[in-house]
């Protein structure tokens, strides 16, 4: 008889557990793309181990939802008002479905990634498009209807759809709260496992300690609670966490924070991102990546490399200079970036400098890139050891501390740099003096 | 409306809900903003969703992300209540720049805080659904609307939700007779 449990080994969770239901989507080509698309970008190009996929991250984000299903809704862990208001929550056969639905959609969360992941998404979909929208539509596609359809008992594509995209991006769509707090499980901006995943991973990978965090005890104290930290009778259910379990999820959030500092917003590794966009803009059709899922599967980081290195070594090859800064680490240099005190000064210093110093250097020898971290999820309920619901930002001095992590980067031209830094010099004072005023 | 405009009018909203004596947690401004925005039309164009209590608006969520990334305001704590907004030195002197925004829109924005600020946050998912509700559905009835209501969001009985909508109704004559 074939066995209907399988294992994979993972240098994050050990073993990962799959079902034959579930091995016959990552065999499918949808997944199998994932292989071939890095987990962060040109990151390797300063973290050299930072080689990881999208592949074994979404198995990962798999492995974590079923932990987090099985932690909430053990019948004694689950809150009296949450019970009442979630009625889903205690029918034990309909959970059964739901952690399958749940673990598929965590397996499927990414499949839409174009290559080299976020990598200057915006600008190479067309307007209205974004890599959430692709995943649907591949979830969608005939080839994975087919996989839903011969499970028994088969699972709703709509279902996975939701859980795996969230109502964030799904605008149109109405959820339930239970189907809110599944999505949840996985897209959560306090602790969603795919946070929970990428942390660990890119941490493990990058070899940058600062992601790692004690995220089995996180997990085992996981609950999901009435929001009422108001103490007037809002019954808003969110994921939030035991006392105990406070500190590891202190940790998880200074991960995130440190994380963003040290990997995902590190200046070369920023830099690297635009001059790869550069390439890609001239490289594909149109400046764009395909949104057919068929022309898209087509196109994979192999591919982009490939090109890259050979318009690198060819000297006629019309991307050969900006193949060039990728292969011989002729990046653009950080020239500015902003710091408290030039903000207090001016709010807008990014983009004065970005406006002037384009007018003196040109336009092709000057990039900008800014970002600020959208939500540091510093407020969710606490169960207290005496029974009490109360805010995490309450209880912890830690979170009300934690900084939001932003930046705004100005480059230059490498052979521009010194002339760019003595340029600044002389005029960082009367720029912070331009404060932006009303028409 | 332009980024900066947008959170010229956070600011005021945030100063206001303040100075009316709101807590300013972020439920209370998401619910404010989205009266603003929906029942007396301030152009501030955020993408609202029907979530689990009410209307809520994750680009919202992430400009205040953004603003406490850029110093315009910070939070604060004070047991046993969640974080608070306020306004910092940089976002009240970007309010200052910006005088004709911030002018432009204050009779709106001190019109909600008034109403608004001293209510709960059960009460002001309530009336947020409500309108909500009501300008999904166009012209139905109070009852149907209430109906609705209770079959999407099942803790709020039909009766609970019929006077939400009444009340709704009541705030935007009110606003419109005043602004006559």
């Amino acid at each position: 008889m074939a066995k209907n449990s399988h294992e994979i080994r993972d240098p994050i969770h050990v073993f990962i557990r799959l079902t034959t239901d579930e091995r016959t989507v990552v065999d499918s080509i949808p997944f199998q793309r994932l292989r071939n698309i890095h987990q962060l970008a040109m990151s390797y190009l300063i973290y050299p181990g930072a080689t990881h996929k999208r592949f074994e991250h979404s198995l990962g984000v798999m492995e974590l939802a079923s932990r987090v299903f099985d932690v909430v809704t053990n019948q004694d862990n689950i809150n009296p008002t949450i019970r009442e208001l979630i009625p889903e929550i205690s029918v034990e056969p309909k959970l059964g479905y739901w952690r399958s639905a749940l673990r598929m959609a965590a397996l499927c969360h990414d499949l839409g990634h174009l290559p080299f992941s976020h990598a200057a998404e915006k600008m190479l979909l067309p307007e209205g498009w974004d890599h959430e929208h692709l995943t649907v539509e591949f979830i969608q596609s005939k080839e994975m209807q087919e996989i839903w359809n011969s499970m028994t008992p088969p699972l709703r594509v709509e279902d996975i759809i939701k859980l795996a995209v969230g109502q964030k991006k799904l605008k149109g769509t109405k959820f339930s709260d239970w189907e809110a707090i599944l999505s949840e499980i996985i897209t959560g901006d306090a602790f969603g496992v795919d946070r929970i995943d990428y942390l660990l991973r890119d941490s493990h990978h990058a070899g940058v300690a600062y992601g790692k965090f004690d995220h089995f005890r996180l997990i085992d104290t996981i609950r999901i609670l009435p929001k009422s930290n108001y103490g007037d009778g809002s019954i808003e259910p969110a994921l939030g966490v035991q006392e105990g379990g406070l500190h590891s999820a202190e940790a998880l959030l200074l991960a995130r924070y440190f994380m963003y500092t040290q990997v995902y917003f590190h200046p070369v590794r920023r830099i690297y991102d635009i001059h790869l966009r550069d390439f890609l803009l001239g490289f594909l059709k149109h400046g764009k990546f395909p949104t057919n899922i068929y022309e898209l599967q087509m196109i994979s980081d192999n591919n982009v490399l490939s090109e890259i290195w050979q318009a690198a070594l060819a000297k006629n090859h019309p991307l050969h200079e900006v193949a060039q800064r990728i292969v011989m680490r002729g990046h653009f240099r950080r020239l500015y970036d902003k710091n408290p005190e030039d903000l207090s000064c001016n709010p807008h210093i990014g983009q004065v400098v970005f406006d002037q110093i384009k007018e003196v250097f040109g336009q092709d020898n000057i990039r900008r890139d800014d970002y600020t971290q959208k939500e540091n999820a510093v407020d969710f309920p606490v169960l207290r050891n005496n029974g009490k619901i109360t805010s995490s930002f309450v209880l912890s001095a830690t979170l009300q501390r934690l900084p939001v992590a932003s930046f705004d980067y100005i480059f230059i031209k490498p052979e521009f740099l010194k002339d760019g830094q003595a340029w600044l010099g002389k005029n960082i004072e009367s720029m912070l003096s331009m404060v932006e005023k009303e028409d | 409306m332009e980024g900066t405009k947008r959170q010229v009018v956070i600011l005021s909203l945030i100063e206001s809900m303040k100075n009316c004596g709101s807590w300013c947690g972020e439920t209370h401004i998401q619910k404010s903003l989205y009266f603003l925005q929906t029942m007396i039309e301030v152009p501030t164009e955020f993408d609202y969703i029907l979530y689990k209590h009410g209307p809520f608006s994750f680009e919202l969520r992430d400009s205040l992300g953004e603003m406490r990334g850029n110093m315009l305001v910070d939070l604060n704590s004070r047991f046993p209540y969640g974080p608070s907004y306020r306004s910092t030195e940089t976002g009240k002197a970007l309010v200052e720049r910006y005088p004709k925004t911030a002018a432009m829109y204050q009779k709106e924005i001190d019109f909600i805080a008034q109403h608004f600020s001293n209510l709960g946050v059960a009460e002001l998912e309530r009336l947020a659904t409500a309108l909500f509700i009501t300008k999904e559905a166009g012209k139905v009835s109070i009852e149907e609307r209430a109906k609705r209501i209770n079959e999407i969001k099942p803790h709020i009985s039909v009766d609970v939700a019929a006077a939400a909508i009444q009340e709704v109704e009541k705030l935007v004559k009110e606003f419109y007779a005043t602004s006559a």
